[in-house]
């Protein structure tokens, strides 16, 4: 992966406040997803990452340029803040013309009447963004920003206050940006939704990574949490007491009816399971993994700090 | 220019644009009252004290206005939608203080607007006020210098600001003959004694206290001001977190 993004050794204090740590990390095209609890440094990270804010120490390079040290570089990043700040009394199409003017693009009306279309914000743009529900705020600053068309986006919240229907059009739009070689880098508490858009995850909590990578590949590596696997069968009872002598196997619970495994080799599991319930003639109507969504693997990684 | 024309729009909202021109507005209002049956010689002495109490409200006016052009971008959350745009950081600036200056002398017209209608109402004689304008003019370029990185660096920029010029330009500029000769009122009165054709020196005079009055000598300390408020600011945006 080629990286757009890279932050070395950076850390970032407020006075005694120390809100991110000796992060070390690259970001390349594609959606990232930066997870982290309340005050876990994401948007602290992104601010600095931005030019927003002075590293207390490290550096942050985007496409090979320092954004505090050469402004040119704002013709490739956008960012969509986290709060809802937006100028009230404009109008959401003067807003995102007010953006494509200051990012100086080549016919901004015409750009900025493509970046509503893009958002679905055409039929509202005369009105002002002081009337605006929330959703259709975010959905004005995602087209202030894309209006440039910028290489890297730094998305922090940009689901907050979207309804359903808005949400799906916003990762779809994220999604399609990501294959288009674009890097972007959303912060969201909305685990599941970073889930369905995000390749790759960033976990941080108190200020340092936590873990990077697939979400596959962070439950893999922790090795400390037993995987639980949930299975329904015709005997559990007989499942099992088949499973405790089962290697890798630590912890097997029957409740209401249903066997759940704990086990410290999920493949040597997915392997034994079926060959010890045909052995013992038990019918398995359904068997599937407790804790391997983001939002387990987040749990984890936060109650292990 | 853009960014210009956008911070000047934002800071003009019109019930602060009418509450500020009310404000600049007061010595001219205080005129009238006064000088409705004011004998000439009555009326040479009002318009020096007139000339005074500017220096107070238009200050104050000039104070609310040119603090927020960046304190409310930052206060706000939206300056983002500027800091983060290819332009180097000394057009910001230039851009900022421009808009500032501009929302200044917009208020100055005002008040100098309000204090002609005031000395045609009374009957009093034109020529005095006309070059009334540069008091206002200057005063609302040195402040803006002033003011504008001042939003920008400090979070509670009106209460310093207040300070400044209640603590600095009224009191301490009075006292002090070195702080005097950097007070921005008393620069921009300089630049009117030199322009008016009668000034009293017993009455405005006293206000200007150690000031030379002289048009170079003032616009050179007011192009100073200038020069180094743009430089703090530009170091400011260059150096300093911008949330």
């Amino acid at each position: 992966m080629s990286e757009t993004i890279t932050v070395s050794t950076l850390s970032k204090w407020f006075g005694p406040k120390v809100a991110v740590s000796e992060v070390t990390i690259g970001f390349g095209p594609g959606i990232t997803g930066l997870l982290g609890p309340n005050g876990a440094g994401k948007t602290t990270l992104m601010r600095v990452v931005a030019g927003l804010q002075k590293p207390s120490q490290g550096s942050v390079s985007v496409l090979g340029i320092d954004p505090r040290s050469d402004p040119s570089v704002y013709r490739e990043i956008a960012l969509v803040p986290e709060d809802e700040a937006v100028y009230e009394r404009l109008t959401g199409r003067a807003f995102v013309e007010l953006a494509a003017k200051l990012a100086r693009v080549d016919d901004p009306i015409e750009q900025a009447q493509k970046t509503l279309e893009i958002v679905d914000l055409v039929g509202s743009a005369h009105r002002r963004l002081g009337g605006f529900s929330k959703g259709m705020r975010q959905r004005a600053k995602v087209a202030a920003a894309l209006v440039s068309d910028p290489r890297v986006l730094l998305l922090d919240e940009p689901l907050n206050g979207a309804d359903p229907v808005q949400r799906a059009a916003l990762i779809e739009l994220f999604q399609r940006l990501g294959e288009e070689g674009k890097t972007l880098i959303v912060s969201s508490h909305v685990l599941a939704e970073v889930e369905r858009m995000a390749e790759r995850v960033v976990a941080m909590v108190d200020g340092r990574l936590a873990a990077v990578g697939s979400i596959a590949t962070i439950r893999e590596a922790m090795t400390d949490k037993p995987r639980k696997v949930f299975a329904e069968c015709s005997d559990p009872r007989a499942l099992a007491s088949a499973l405790i002598a089962t290697d890798g196997v630590v912890g097997v619970f029957v409740e209401n009816g249903t066997v759940q495994i704990e086990t410290q080799d999920a493949w040597g599991l997915a392997r034994s399971l079926p060959r010890l319930a045909l052995e013992r003639d038990i019918a398995l109507t359904r068997v599937e993994p407790v804790d391997e969504s983001l939002e387990s693997v987040f749990r984890y990684l936060v109650e292990n700090r | 220019m853009v960014l210009a024309r956008h911070l000047y729009l934002r800071m003009m909202r019109r019930g602060r644009f009418l509450a500020l021109l009310a404000l600049a507005s007061v010595p001219a209002l205080v005129y009238w009252l006064a000088g409705f049956d004011a004998s000439p010689g009555e009326l040479e002495v009002l318009y020096s004290d007139v000339l005074s109490t500017a220096g107070f409200s238009y200050s104050i006016a000039a104070l609310i206005l040119t603090v927020a052009t960046l304190r409310e971008e930052r206060d706000g959350g939206t300056l983002p939608y500027i800091y983060m745009r290819p332009m180097s950081r000394l057009s910001i600036a230039l851009s900022s203080i421009a808009a500032g200056t501009a929302a200044a002398l917009t208020i100055a017209l005002g008040g100098w607007l309000a204090t002609v209608l005031a000395v045609v109402l009374v009957g009093a004689d034109l020529t005095q006020t006309l070059a009334g304008l540069s008091l206002y003019a200057a005063a609302g370029f040195g402040y803006s210098a002033i003011f504008v990185p001042l939003g920008y660096l400090v979070p509670r920029s009106l209460l310093v600001g207040l300070g400044y010029v209640i603590v600095v330009e009224s009191i301490l500029a009075s006292v002090v003959t070195g702080i005097a000769q950097f007070s921005i009122f008393r620069i921009a009165l300089s630049i009117y004694a030199d322009l008016a054709p009668v000034f009293d020196m017993q009455g405005a005079g006293e206000v200007l206290g150690p000031v030379t009055p002289g048009l170079g000598g003032g616009l050179a300390k007011l192009a100073a001001v200038m020069v180094v408020g743009i430089a703090t600011l530009t170091w400011a945006l260059r150096r300093r977190d911008a949330l």
